[in-house]
């Protein structure tokens, strides 16, 4: 743990050449990864990740230092390697560290390292189980990861936090062949929680058959066609075309410096009157939620976009002084070895009025989305990309067959006006975001959409 | 503890415990990273970061546990943490410790003076990226998006019981921007990168004038028609698609049934002017190294000769699985992942003809430059790819107008029979993986 005196000396070193801002971010954590390939347990991973990183303001510009040598002396070298970038004549004080309480909004009940190798073993038996069931399934790989991450956050303006944050993941690819080709499934349920998970929210038989019959559907699918035409877009998953094509426009990182097509735009029409977005880091034991974020500012609920208006954007303690505006609770990084920048929690589409069979029956003809793969997106043109890991064709309103190889591009701020049905019913899904900071949990989620014109790659 | 000391603790201890044979991974990086924003310095980042991990067979089984923490308690928790693998694989796979080779070739790619560089000149440099790109003279070019200079200097180490002791170092610098050009409502970006193992060979002019240069090329893409199209892949776009689809290659991927190549060494899987060489003595190679993740001897070779498959990339696991020898091929992801397969140095040969001749010979078609999303769009176990994709058009054998907006699709296994000609312009962008431009016939796109 981070002793408070020590923290107090290192920030008080961080701000002898005229900083007005210091931090230390200390991380002890502790990951496990089991793998089972064919039914028999593979890999055995465990590793404890460790080490500290400083960080000192000077007005816009911000210096960060870390290492693996958690020291008093490691730790005031850091800080005084972190001092030495900067220079001012002027001189703050930190305020005496505070031990700073807030309620753990995300209770574990069980403890990863309580749970037995055994017993987290016999729920991936359980899933290899359901894969075996599938004649064309050929390699099943099954994964489970656990996290406990303990952070402690000490700054100077007095903070002293601590936080722990536990994750648990299960995961199940199929891969379906005929001999010559070969098609994937896969399904990654997860959450902020202990070993519960399986008790809560995680069945590794339903995960497995999902990963199965998507794999075993693709096989059978013939190729996409190419060309724009309307796509829906399913819950769950699907939230990852708000993600992509939306989500990172609206981070400080490229918003504070204007390098984001939604810079200046607060208060303006971004998107069509149904679409209202939120990204909630509150939410009780999600994926992508937190207690207080990595610069230890208690998490929120922060309405992106309101019947299409664009309400807040995500933004961290040192885009918040670029933009003279207030930190939101985004600040997060991947572990030590990166500085903290605005990042999403559980970000999605709040539900609409329309009726899920009604968006499909009166699309006309184009692609119904059931399930997305992940993306990626040019923040400053708006220019996304994702893949449909399991597509249908539809002809005038009716699902056809499935389609392979497709994929969907476009731009943030057209897709966003071209949304003209919500459906009822909102889902989540967990991913991994990579961006400046490194990679973080986070929640993607929607109810269905549709999306009334939409360029499709495929052959 | 101290590094030496924890490590000699730490392999008595593995031995003391009952594994039969144990090594230890070492990874240090000393790094250097800083981006600016109109001409201010707005990101500094100084690190050093050190772990290690330990492997070891215990009941023949080969378990790993790693830690950043060098402490009384990582010993015992690295040793149970391997105990308690190995007591778990159920995986009858056999896998060893190595106990080295006789040779290994030397390879230098640490040059110390990129180490000499103080942090001012290296701010200063980014300065003058970020300065180049705005007084380019050009008024479309509104902004500087993201302006970066790291170096890093790495070391690596492997130790086992068997008395094997390796060591590697290597150091790097690189810089890049993004430059943004507008136009009416029209926004457009391009890249500019440069990367040495010498700091002084970096250059602000080339960077800059890459980065404005992409820009302003791309302000007024625009998509072309859905439909089949005669494509060039250049040489930048290329090695991005090959690093997607390298997995095709490893031998555990194809022992496992994830890689549509499994038995298909000796047979044709490419057209005949495709030779793919995996070299990991290459000069200036950014994985270059006489030695794998394993400690086994490396070598040059060629995977594709004239279309024929000739092998597979193996670390020892698989080819004592399959009766052949390692080639040298074994990785780590990071000092604390499992010994895997990836290439070294990989490129195709390059043949005898420019990208202007290639484009001559097919009148018309496009040129794809660059593409995106690879991590969801392309699928190395199925081989298919749908990409966000950036080019040109081909009109007259000739460079056209610039395009955007479309896809690119096909399967890496296609793409590799229909290759038609292979480009004498290999290059390699700040990776391991390089390429000539290909003409990859025709392939099919997704536009307006």
């Amino acid at each position: 743990m981070l002793d408070k005196r020590i923290a107090q000396e290192v920030i008080d070193c961080a701000l002898s050449t005229g900083g007005d801002f210091a931090e230390i971010f200390y991380e002890d954590r502790l990951n496990n990864r089991l793998t089972m390939r064919a039914g028999k347990v593979e890999g055995v991973n465990s590793g404890r990740i460790h080490g500290a990183g400083v960080r000192v303001y000077l007005g816009f510009q911000g210096v960060y230092v870390y290492t693996n040598d958690t020291s008093r002396e490691g730790l005031l070298a850091c800080a005084k390697r972190a001092a030495s970038a900067l220079h001012s004549d002027s001189r703050i004080t930190a305020k005496p560290l505070a031990a700073h309480e807030f309620v753990n909004i995300h209770p574990i009940a069980i403890r990863p390292s309580e749970a037995k190798a055994s017993q987290k073993i016999e729920k991936m038996r359980a899933a290899q189980g359901v894969l075996s069931q599938y004649n064309e399934v050929v390699q099943g790989v099954i994964g489970y990861t656990d996290s406990e991450q303990n952070v402690w956050i000490a700054n100077s303006d007095g903070l002293y936090a601590h936080d722990r944050r536990t994750y648990s993941r299960f995961n199940v690819s199929a891969i379906a062949s005929n001999g010559t080709e070969n098609q994937t499934g896969s399904a990654s349920p997860g959450a902020h929680m202990g070993f519960e998970l399986f008790d809560r929210t995680v069945d590794p038989e339903a995960a497995a058959h999902i990963a199965a019959k998507q794999a075993v559907t693709m096989l059978h699918a013939p190729v996409c066609p190419a060309g724009v035409m309307p796509v829906v877009i399913d819950n769950g998953f699907g939230g990852v075309i708000f993600h992509e094509a939306c989500g990172h426009s609206l981070e400080a990182t490229s918003v504070a410096i204007g390098t984001s097509e939604f810079s200046g735009k607060l208060g303006q029409k971004i998107a069509a009157d149904c679409v209202t977005a939120i990204d909630d880091g509150t939410m009780p034991n999600e994926w992508g939620s937190e207690n207080i974020d990595d610069e230890g500012t208690p998490t929120t609920r922060l309405v992106l976009i309101e019947n299409g208006v664009l309400k807040n954007y995500m933004i961290d303690r040192l885009n918040s002084r670029r933009m003279q505006m207030p930190v939101t609770g985004n600040g997060r990084r991947q572990d030590y070895s990166f500085a903290p920048t605005s990042r999403m929690r559980n970000t999605f589409i709040a539900p609409g009025n329309d009726d899920e069979n009604e968006i499909i029956a009166t699309m006309g003809d184009g692609l119904y989305a059931k399930a997305m793969g992940g993306g990626s997106v040019n923040p400053a043109t708006g220019e996304f990309n994702f893949a449909v890991n399991e597509g249908y064709l539809v002809k005038g309103g009716k699902i056809v067959h499935p389609v392979r190889g497709a994929s969907l591009i476009g731009r943030g701020s057209e897709i966003l006006t071209r949304i003209d049905r919500v459906g009822k019913d909102m889902k989540m899904a967990q991913g991994m975001c990579g961006s400046l900071s490194g990679s973080v949990p986070t929640n993607v989620g929607q109810p269905m959409i549709r999306v009334s014109s939409i360029t499709v790659g495929g052959r | 503890m101290e590094k030496t000391a924890f490590i000699k603790t730490l392999l008595k201890a593995a031995l003391d415990a009952g594994i039969e044979a144990a090594e230890v991974f070492t990874s240090y990086r000393d790094s250097f990273n800083a981006m600016c924003n109109n001409g201010e310095v707005t990101s500094y980042q100084v690190a050093t970061k050190e772990g290690l991990s330990l492997r070891g067979l215990y009941n023949g089984k080969m378990g790993y546990a790693s830690t950043e923490a060098y402490d009384e308690e990582a010993v015992a928790m690295l040793v149970n943490g391997v105990i308690e693998a190995a007591t778990l694989i159920e995986d009858e796979d056999v896998q060893e410790i190595y106990a080295g080779d006789k040779e290994y070739v030397k390879i230098d790619n640490y040059n110390p003076d990129c180490d000499k560089v103080t942090e001012d000149e290296k701010i200063r440099f980014l300065l003058e990226v970020e300065q180049k790109v705005k007084s380019c003279g050009d008024e479309r070019i509104v902004q500087v998006g993201r302006t970066v200079v790291s170096t890093s200097s790495n070391a690596s180490q492997i130790q086992n019981t068997y008395g094997l002791d390796l060591s590697d170092r290597d150091n790097l610098a690189f810089s890049y921007v993004m430059a943004v050009a507008k136009e009416g409502d029209r926004v457009a970006t391009g890249m500019g990168m440069d990367f040495s193992r010498d700091f002084a060979q970096l250059s602000s002019d080339k960077i800059a004038k890459d980065a404005v240069e992409e820009a302003l090329f791309y302000l007024h893409a625009s998509p072309v028609p859905s439909g089949n199209y005669h494509v060039i892949i250049d040489n930048h776009c290329m090695p991005d698609l090959m690093g997607v689809f390298a997995s095709l290659f490893s031998a555990d991927a194809a022992q496992k049934g994830m890689s549509l190549l499994a038995g298909q060494e000796g047979k044709q899987i490419a057209s005949e002017c495709v030779t793919l060489m995996d070299d990991p003595h290459m000069a200036g190679g950014l994985a270059s190294s006489g030695f794998d993740a394993e400690g086994v001897a490396t070598y040059t070779k060629a995977i594709i000769e004239n279309g024929e498959l000739k092998t597979m990339l193996h670390n020892l696991k698989t080819a004592r699985k399959a009766g052949v020898k390692s080639t040298g091929n074994a990785t780590k992801h990071g000092y604390a992942g499992t010994i895997d397969i990836a290439p070294t140095n990989f490129y195709f040969k390059p043949g005898e003809k420019s990208l202007e001749e290639m484009m001559a010979d097919i009148g018309e078609g496009l040129v794809i430059t660059d593409v995106s999303g690879l991590h969801a769009g392309a699928n190395p176990i199925s081989g298919d790819f749908s990409l966000l994709s950036k080019g040109y058009t081909i009109e007259g054998g000739k460079k056209g107008r610039a395009v955007e907006q479309i896809t690119v699709a096909g399967n890496f296994l296609t793409l590799l029979k229909n290759i038609r000609a292979v480009g004498n312009d290999l290059k390699f962008f700040g990776s391991n993986i390089g390429s000539p431009s290909i003409d990859a016939g025709e392939m099919t796109i997704a536009g307006c």
